[in-house]
């Protein structure tokens, strides 16, 4: 469903992706690994179209289409959901508010039918019960005031709202003690149903352990330095990041 | 000096009723003003030009227009066309404990307040002070609960020049709920001043709409004086024009009086705005809370100074005041300038600016969530003029404004 060819992208003046390649099918997730800095969270902004990240060459496909030659709402519209690291607060536009114009988006390019107040209201409410979110967060400004781990389950919230193709968690456990760990990684399993793809982004392999992933890739320096299956993950945690350092050497 | 403002003095020398002593007075004080320039600190920002010279007709008196219609508020109108009313007062069902006369009939109220609530330092309010012939006052009996909205309609006709004055003073318990209502967009200048005076205990609900447009030049302002125990809640709406000029004055002239001020502006592309609002805490234990939040479009430009002065007896003083801004383009302009003046040691307050331009973050983040650009742009730089509408506390005024300045607002965005 998703296929990334030598992909490079640069922020300003310094290239950050440096010949990037990926290959999802449907229904599977796709764990991300990789130091601070490697470029998990650019190349989420970058599938999804963010201004500023610029691609110098390499392709991105989504089911035979040209994801890069689409805007960030068209590519959102195609099914491509980014579960953001850091959350952005948006007071003065009700969680209600927001939700609601983008399911109702998200139908309209589907050729779906807007939902009634009262469907969107029962299927919010749903979502926010799943993720554990209590039901006044719909009223409150987009993420203003919210805890970090309130921030990482709004983002899941809306996830389940939007039921997309292809969902990135960038980092989506960082900052969240054990319990919203699990109430994280359950709403994300919720959403497997063996069509849905994801790309599960962490630095730390404890997620994992919630959300089993079909492929663990790790990335370092812009590039995939080695994939393999769950077991990959396991070696991380042992071993750290340290010897990547060594890895690149013998690259170079 | 300015050609028009010879001719006001002149024309002043021939108005004669029954206000001519305090005209007379406000006349003297008229003619030692310099016209302002640049270097006039109250008009700092803002340019005179298209008044200097100006030559507009008077207003006819046959003009009529109809107010427009509010959905669900069921307002008692007196309507106003190039300052001429339109209204006859003597038909009106008034509610109950609801006196209005015109400015020309001799009363006690109009007596008390004609130029004695609003400051004398107003230029433009003095000309009104000496050609403002037609007006209404408005008396709410002490104890009234005045339920019905009074709106006050003022029209302003492309080639006219006008002047309406506008005197309330709400009585000791008493409640009401006024709506100054003014619109135009046609080549004109139309001043209107309105004083207010809420009595112990008394509580104001006020709006300001001054949605002149295009060529219109407005210039007015409103001004209250609150005393023990008084509450005002003021609302003003505006949308710039070649030249909109409000002056707000609040006055805790009593203890304990509490008064909210919010206040919006949307500027299209080239349009001009200017508030410059002074809250005078003269006594103990008041409270103020403004908020002032304005989008401004191409090449407009907003002038917001807002002033709070806490004389040296006004402990306990709670003030706050707060202005936002978004600029849409790097060719808007704002100039604002909180102000705050402390001469009493017991006093909590605080004062802010900010301007911003459009939060590209939070645009992204609404775009991953497949909302179109447009949208997106009307729900995040809304959000925060809306929240100051929903704090409007009549309903039927809220639901009535908000789209409209949605509206406005989209067609802000599409000439960007
Ligand atoms: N806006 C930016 N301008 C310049 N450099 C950036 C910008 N954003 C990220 N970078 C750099 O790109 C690299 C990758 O960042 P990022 O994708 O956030 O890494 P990760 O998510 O893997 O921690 C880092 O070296 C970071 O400093
Ligand atoms: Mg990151």
């Amino acid at each position: 469903m998703l296929s990334i060819n030598d992909l490079h992208a640069r922020v300003e003046d310094t290239t950050i992706l440096k010949g990037l390649d990926l290959e999802i099918k449907p229904g599977e997730v796709h764990a991300i690994m990789g130091p601070n800095g490697a470029g998990k969270s650019t190349l989420g902004y970058v599938l999804s179209g963010r201004d500023g990240y610029e691609v110098e060459s390499g392709s991105v496909e989504m089911n035979g289409k040209d994801l890069l030659d689409m805007e960030v709402e068209e590519r959102a519209q195609a099914g491509i959901f980014l579960a953001f690291q850091y959350p952005v607060e948006i007071p003065g536009v009700s969680n209600m508010e927001f939700m609601k114009e983008s399911v109702n988006a998200i139908r309209e390019a589907r050729g779906e039918n807007a939902l009634s107040s009262a469907e969107f209201l029962k299927k919010a409410k749903d979502a926010c019960k799943q993720v554990e979110l209590p039901l006044d967060f719909l009223k409150r400004g987009v993420n203003e005031g919210f805890s970090g781990g309130e921030k990482k389950r709004n983002e899941i919230m809306q996830l389940i709202m939007l039921e997309p193709k292809l969902a990135i968690l960038d980092e989506s456990d960082s900052g969240l003690d054990v319990d919203a760990l699990q109430v994280v990684a359950k709403g994300v399993n919720s959403q497997r149903d063996g069509e849905r793809s994801f790309i599960v982004v962490t630095h730390y392999q404890r997620l994992l352990d919630y959300i089993q992933p079909d492929y663990v890739h790790i990335i370092s320096n812009g590039k995939i330095v080695k994939s393999g299956g769950p077991e990959l993950a396991k070696e991380v945690e042992a071993s750290g990041y340290a010897w990547l350092a060594e890895a690149e050497g013998v690259d170079a | 000096m300015s050609q028009w403002l010879n001719h006001v003095l002149e024309r002043a020398s021939t108005v004669d009723d029954w206000l001519s002593p305090v005209r007379a007075q406000a006349l003297d004080t008229l003619k030692q003003q310099q016209w302002p320039t640049r270097r006039t600190e109250a008009w700092r920002y803002t340019s005179l030009h298209p008044v200097a010279d100006l030559e507009l007709k008077a207003a006819s008196v046959n003009a009529t227009a109809e107010a427009p219609l509010i959905e669900g508020l069921n307002s008692l109108d007196l309507v106003f066309v190039d300052g001429q009313l339109n209204t006859d007062i003597s038909q009106l069902k008034l509610p109950e404990g609801v006196t209005i006369s015109e400015l020309s009939a001799p009363s006690q109220t109009a007596e008390a307040l004609f130029a004695q609530v609003k400051p004398s330092r107003h230029l433009f309010g003095l000309v009104n002070d000496v050609l403002a012939q037609q007006g209404v006052v408005i008396d709410i009996a002490a104890g009234a609960k005045v339920e019905q909205p009074i709106r006050i309609v003022n029209f302003a006709s492309a080639g006219i020049e006008s002047h309406q004055r506008t005197l309330v003073r709400v009585g000791e318990n008493a409640q009401a709920t006024i709506i100054e209502h003014g619109s135009g967009s046609g080549n004109s200048l139309n001043t209107a001043f309105a004083e207010y005076d809420i009595a112990e205990k008394a509580r104001l609900e006020h709006y300001r709409f001054a949605l002149h447009e295009g060529e219109a030049i407005h210039i007015g302002g409103s001004h209250f004086k609150l005393h023990d125990h008084a509450k005002l809640n003021s609302t003003l709406i505006g949308y710039g024009s070649q030249l909109t000029r409000l002056d707000v004055d609040i006055e805790h002239a009593g203890e304990h009086a509490f008064a909210k001020f919010n206040n919006v502006y949307l500027l299209a592309p080239r349009q001009h705005f200017d508030l410059h609002s002074t809250i005078e805490h003269a006594s103990p234990n008041g409270t103020t809370e403004e908020n002032a939040r304005g989008i401004i479009g191409d090449r407009a430009k907003a002038v917001f100074n807002g002033r709070i002065h806490i004389h040296r007896h006004a402990q306990k003083t709670l003030a706050e005041l707060n202005n936002r801004n978004l600029l849409l383009t790097r060719g808007a302009q704002i100039n604002t300038k909180p102000e705050l003046e402390i001469y009493a040691d017991d006093v909590q307050c605080a004062h802010g600016a900010t301007v911003a331009e459009i939060d590209e973050d939070a645009l992204y983040y609404m775009l991953t969530r497949g909302i179109d650009k447009q949208q997106a742009l009307v729900m995040l730089n809304f959000g925060f003029v809306q929240e100051m509408v929903s704090q409007m506390p009549n309903k039927a005024l809220a639901d009535w404004l908000q789209p409209i300045l949605k509206t406005r607002f989209e067609s802000m965005m599409e000439q960007q």
